[in-house]
């Protein structure tokens, strides 16, 4: 097999047992699935209670600020269904040594312990977000043109990387200091506000949500591509943030393991 | 095919105070003490060769083991296997060891064993003759042909250890390492598990290196053994000359004996059994005399338990601790 294709038969072969998992227990897949629904109609509470008030936020228009709450609930699935299940089992992992087992596979270890699981129950946040983003590019005055939807397409790929270069990070925190779960709890509370367009926000709080918790590369960024608020400076940017995240937690996670100190048996 | 020189690690600990106090303070002043696990080893096996370590617990077995799979990084020293450097987790060294944990499991837990065994192809990027060859193989060595589609949950311990080593020798590893391996198994599963050791290793010329608690393990599996105590290594050599450094001896025992043996040089328990312990002619000189004596006695010969051996090894390596 070769170099290329063995680590996608390895992601293949993860999600499909991760799938399997999730839905061994019908009765909790199907709480789940519930749950995922009511969370997505939750999080447009306030977004439309704000609106009712208020034609425009900072200059973004109702279908407009839609468009980033879509955004949000497509993170939010894909950190709270993807990312955080795999990474909290790494610092279980951390602190049982049972991290060992996957270490002496022949494949990435990052790419291991990121894909082991999914939840279901925040995969429906994706289901949620698809048709949140349908309704605000509906109700949205023209349609985006085909760059526009390149470069947002583009912008949030390099959100992704970022946020999950984020988490990545949190994560290798655990090998010096074994528990990091409230780590977690902080970082979620900060992607919360990713579900307001960026400009809402000012000064260092815009800074921090921009450079230090890149929720805005991945929430607000694509949405002014939608909207026709991008500038090359924006993408080069968002792509400079998705690239150095990336970058240093690819570094970080090394170093990470150069200190695991497994656990004795 | 493993060569270690000077291998070291320590372990920086913290340094807790006992009580509310001592935790509340070690969150702001935290105080280190470094721990050597493992103290300048050096050793080499050959390929083909099963090793056993032994040594009581904290002796630095597994550390060691961790090492060689690159688990942990050691602290000094170097240790190659099959010409690769463990911690570098070279892909193709990865693709040509194991290591089988008793007291860790790969299997995911709510699937069957066959899943796991599915996404160990593809992690090993196994053609799909390759797989089901070693698959067919290992499901008749280990009796799995009942197990292998029931979730691992549903399953016994000793039907999960077999799946775990199903799942640890697909890629067909040519250095097995296998820590604590029939821990917490009965009789039975443990037999199993030492036959199949043995039987895999001879088939495929695999190098085994082994540590266990459990005396009938290295008995059944190894052909040499390295003793650690203390993180450095003492004896090294084959388990005939283990017994007969630390050993009494060869032990005859004569039950039934309707004479007094005293004379001939035996001793007498409170069971009234007649012993003694010495070389091998000793002991053969002894039951000459003995069947002249008393030719209707019941008269055995043994060699002495390996766990006694052991407890005098490490005595002599001046560990107070002895194996459990």
């Amino acid at each position: 097999m070769g170099s290329l294709t063995q680590p996608l038969a390895v992601l293949g072969a993860l999600v499909r047992v991760s799938l399997m998992t999730g839905m061994q227990y019908r009765a909790n897949f199907l709480a789940d699935v519930a749950t995922g629904a009511i969370r997505t109609l939750s999080t447009l509470g306030p977004v439309l209670l704000v609106y009712s008030r208020t034609d425009t936020i900072a200059g973004w228009t109702l279908p407009e600020a839609l468009l980033v709450l879509a955004l949000y609930l497509l993170m939010e699935g894909f950190v709270g269904g993807v990312i955080e299940p795999n990474l909290s089992m790494v610092v279980e992992g951390v602190r049982e040594g049972s991290l060992d087992l996957i270490l002496l596979r022949p494949a990435d270890a990052q790419l291991m312990i990121s894909l082991r699981t999914v939840a279901p129950s925040r995969l429906w946040d994706l289901v949620g977000g698809v048709i949140v983003g349908g309704w605000a590019l509906a109700t949205l005055p023209s349609l985006p043109t085909p760059i526009d939807v390149g470069v947002a397409a583009v912008l949030m790929l390099s959100g992704v990387a970022a946020v999950y270069g984020l988490w990545i990070l949190a994560i290798c925190l655990s090998f010096w200091f074994v528990r990091v779960d409230n780590l977690r709890f902080v970082l979620w509370s900060a992607f919360d506000t990713g579900m307001w367009p960026i400009p809402v926000f000012q000064g260092w709080i815009r800074a921090v949500l921009t450079y230090l918790v890149p929720v805005a590369v991945m929430t607000s960024f694509p949405a002014m591509a939608i909207t026709g608020r991008w500038s090359p400076a924006l993408v080069a940017q968002g792509l400079a943030i998705g690239v150095a995240f990336l970058g240093i937690s690819r570094w970080t996670w090394r170093r990470a393991l150069a200190s695991y100190t497994s656990a004795s048996s | 095919m493993i060569s270690v020189r000077d291998l070291t690690k320590v372990y920086t600990v913290p340094i807790k105070q006992p009580g509310l106090w001592g935790s509340l303070r070690s969150l702001v002043d935290r105080t280190t003490r470094d721990v050597v696990a493992v103290d300048g080893i050096t050793f080499e096996v050959p390929e083909g060769q099963r090793v056993g370590f032994l040594g009581p617990n904290g002796a630095g077995k597994t550390t060691t083991l961790k090492m060689l799979t690159g688990l942990l990084h050691p602290t000094a020293g170097t240790c190659e296997v099959l010409g690769y450097r463990p911690k570098e987790r070279a892909t193709d060294f990865l693709r040509q060891v194991t290591l089988v944990m008793g007291q860790k499991q790969q299997l995911l837990w709510d699937l069957p064993p066959r899943e796991t065994f599915a996404l160990n192809r593809a992690v090993y990027g196994l053609t799909r003759t390759a797989w089901s060859d070693a698959l067919d193989e290992l499901v008749d060595l280990l009796d799995l042909a009942e197990v292998i589609d029931r979730p691992t949950r549903n399953l016994s311990l000793g039907q999960r250890m077999r799946a775990e080593l199903c799942a640890a020798l697909l890629h067909r590893p040519r250095v097995l390492f296998l820590d604590e391996p029939t821990i917490g198994l009965d009789v039975e599963v443990q037999a199993l598990v030492r036959r199949f050791v043995r039987t895999y290793a001879d088939r495929h010329g695999a190098t085994v290196v082994l540590t266990s608690h459990d005396m009938a393990d290295v008995a059944a599996i190894v052909d040499r053994v390295l003793l650690i105590g203390g993180g450095r290594l003492g004896f090294d050599g084959t388990l005939p000359t283990l017994s007969q450094t630390f050993g009494e001896g060869r032990r005859l025992e004569v039950r039934g004996a309707d004479t007094d043996l005293g004379g001939i040089g035996l001793s007498r328990d409170d069971a009234g059994t007649w012993f003694v312990s010495g070389t091998a002619e000793a002991v053969n000189r002894a039951l000459s005399a003995v069947l002249q004596a008393a030719p209707n006695a019941d008269v055995t010969v043994t060699d002495p338990p390996l766990e006694e051996v052991l407890r005098r090894a490490f005595r002599a390596q001046g560990q107070a601790e002895t194996p459990s």
